[in-house]
């Protein structure tokens, strides 16, 4: 049920669609990227979530309210989130620096995964998304390249996607 | 109430500050492989304060250096940092942070010029993070609502959305204090603080009038208000009142806002006492069992009986100074302070609510366990995370004030 005091968050993501429909897949892919990278620098650096070690993890999915109950009220995932969602874990797979990108499985992982590695690295770490779990499907997914740089094993990872639903390896980056 | 035992527990204490303040300034709040290995803005604040009291001024403007250092670029104080400074935060805003980073850092000022304030007072280290204190009170007034002159938040002490979102008492008290704090550091630096003056003074006003309640005789909690800026308030989603009695309506006073003398502060206390001391093992509990949050089980909370036993000392009731300081010295365990205490009756009735419930997260299992393995389990006692550094810094000014007046 849309109030107007509501509207803000479900009309962002119709914001999506049409964005997607109107500049090509690509551009909203950077749109989204580009938006969290601007909160992040107006949030300063930090990590959120919980930590345990060098891990830091999501243990509820933040945008899991909004964006099931607009699939529900749209009927159906919208398309374009789906070739938002495979065009990124694409570029994921075949980017040397595939390790960078989120192991996607919702169209707001894009927003929040550079929201939250930008602030990383403001503080001065390298956050590695080893993996998700998708609130929608329950399903894991993986990035291979980042589980390597952070030498870690999807058995690692599954131990943390039991209870969470977005896993980051902490890498600490050398200061100068 | 044994002195000697008393003295041995402020010296624990005093050694508790020091062994848990990290090498870049942080104190955490409780020491690392326990519960809460972070560095909490509050409880930080607090340390700092026990320091101050403690004399341990070096240690004082460490913690200080380390979360001034830490702000966040609107002025925010977030909920919670690492040992590095790094927000690691999981909550929503808690805005007391603001205004306890700024009163402890009012206390250290004034303590470095004691009585040579003039020629003494630590102004350099004030001047250093003017731009912060700046941007800190900026932040405070950036979340005042402009109809009723009151600080709005979604945390507070408690953490607990549901009695603390809207304008709350500890939150209000903690910000106005900080405030005015900031006005007398910028004063004595010849800053032009005048209009943060006359902000403080209505956020004052506001708590003594609307947070009032004279037909009950007491401060009340809080006043629920879904959105800062709501306007007219009526009309907000939450507009209600939370008039249960929670130990932190003592917080005007806490704060300096109000003398301990003050009539509204005695009726308000007295409530408190009336409602929240635990019948069956003594000691002050936050808030009305009822509320249903009591992790570990519902019980007293060695802080707040700290805080209130101050109270009676500055109004010279020894009987009740004695038995509220008596009590936190009886709850001490090898001279270290817990968070709070249960029963294994209350903490089997919690642990059954919030299992059936299923909101008994993960990271509670360890807090469980460590409760089951205390040697206080076979007393029957639940003592839920110990030690946590609060307490002692509560202690420590407890125990100072009291040998003080009475020792």
């Amino acid at each position: 049920m849309t109030r107007i005091e509501n509207m803000i968050s479900r009309a962002f993501l119709i914001g999506i669609i049409k964005m997607v429909d109107k500049n090509g897949i690509q551009n909203a892919l950077e749109w989204l990227r580009e938006i969290g990278e601007e909160m992040a620098e107006i949030e300063g650096p930090g990590f959120e979530g919980a930590r345990e070690d060098e891990i830091n993890y999501l243990p509820v999915c933040p945008f899991s309210n909004t964006l099931l109950d607009f699939i529900k009220i749209y009927g159906e995932r919208p398309s374009q989130f789906v070739e938002l969602i495979n065009l990124s874990n694409k570029q994921m797979m075949e980017a040397e620096d595939g390790w960078d990108y989120p192991a996607l499985t919702t169209v707001t992982g894009i927003l929040h995964h550079s929201y939250l590695k930008r602030r990383g690295m403001m503080a001065g770490v390298e956050l590695l998304n080893v993996g998700s779990r998708c609130p929608r499907t329950n399903n894991f997914v993986y990035n291979e390249k980042a589980l390597e740089k952070a030498n870690m094993t999807k058995e690692d990872v599954d131990k943390y996607l039991e209870k969470a639903y977005y896993v980051c390896k902490i890498n600490y980056l050398k200061k100068e | 109430m044994n002195l000697i035992e008393a003295e041995k527990l402020y010296e624990n204490s005093v050694k508790i500050l020091k062994n848990n303040q990290h090498e870049k300034g942080g104190f955490y709040a409780s020491p690392p492989g326990t519960r809460y290995p972070f560095i909490y803005p509050r409880d930080h604040s607090v340390a700092i304060l026990g320091c101050i009291e403690a004399e341990m001024m070096d240690e004082a403007r460490r913690g200080l250096e380390f979360v001034l250092n830490s702000q966040k670029p609107l002025g925010e104080f977030s909920q919670r940092y690492d040992v590095d400074g790094n927000d690691a935060s999981y909550k929503d805003l808690q805005i007391d942070g603001n205004g306890l980073v700024l009163f402890a850092m009012g206390k250290y000022f004034e303590a470095t010029g004691g009585l040579f304030f003039e020629s003494m007072a630590d102004r350099t280290f004030v001047e250093k993070h003017w731009e912060t204190v700046k941007k800190a009170v900026e932040f405070i007034l950036m979340n005042k609502n402009e109809e009723v002159d009151l600080i709005h938040t979604v945390n507070s002490i408690h953490e607990y959305p549901a009695y603390e979102h809207g304008f709350e008492i500890y939150a209000n008290s903690a910000c106005c204090a900080g405030i005015l704090a900031a006005v007398k550091m910028g004063e004595a630096l010849g800053e032009d603080v005048a209009n943060w003056k006359a902000e403080a003074e209505k956020v004052r006003e506001a708590i003594l009038t609307r947070m009032y309640s004279p037909r009950r005789r007491s401060f009340i909690k809080c006043i629920r208000v879904k959105e800062k800026s709501s306007n007219p308030i009526g009309y907000d989603a939450f507009a209600s009142s939370v008039i249960d009695v929670d130990v932190v309506e003592y917080a005007p006073a806490y704060f300096e806002l109000i003398d301990q003398h003050d009539i509204k502060n005695r009726y308000t206390v007295r409530r408190i006492h009336d409602n929240l001391w635990d019948k069956e093992i003594g000691g002050l509990n936050r808030y009305p069992e009822i509320w249903d949050r009591n992790n570990g089980g519902y019980g007293p909370w060695c802080h707040f009986t700290c805080q209130l036993a101050n109270h009676y000392i500055a109004i010279d009731d020894e009987d009740m100074a004695e038995m509220y300081m008596g009590w936190v010295l009886d709850m001490s365990h090898n001279y270290l302070l817990p968070e709070h205490i249960s029963t294994i009756e209350r903490f089997e009735i919690w642990y059954e609510d919030y299992t059936n419930a299923k909101i008994l997260r993960d990271s509670k299992l360890t807090m469980i366990e460590n409760i089951r393995n205390h040697p206080k389990w076979k007393d029957g006692m639940a003592y839920v995370t110990i030690p946590l550094i609060w307490p002692h810094a509560e202690y420590i000014r407890t125990y100072k004030s009291y040998i003080e007046k009475f020792g």
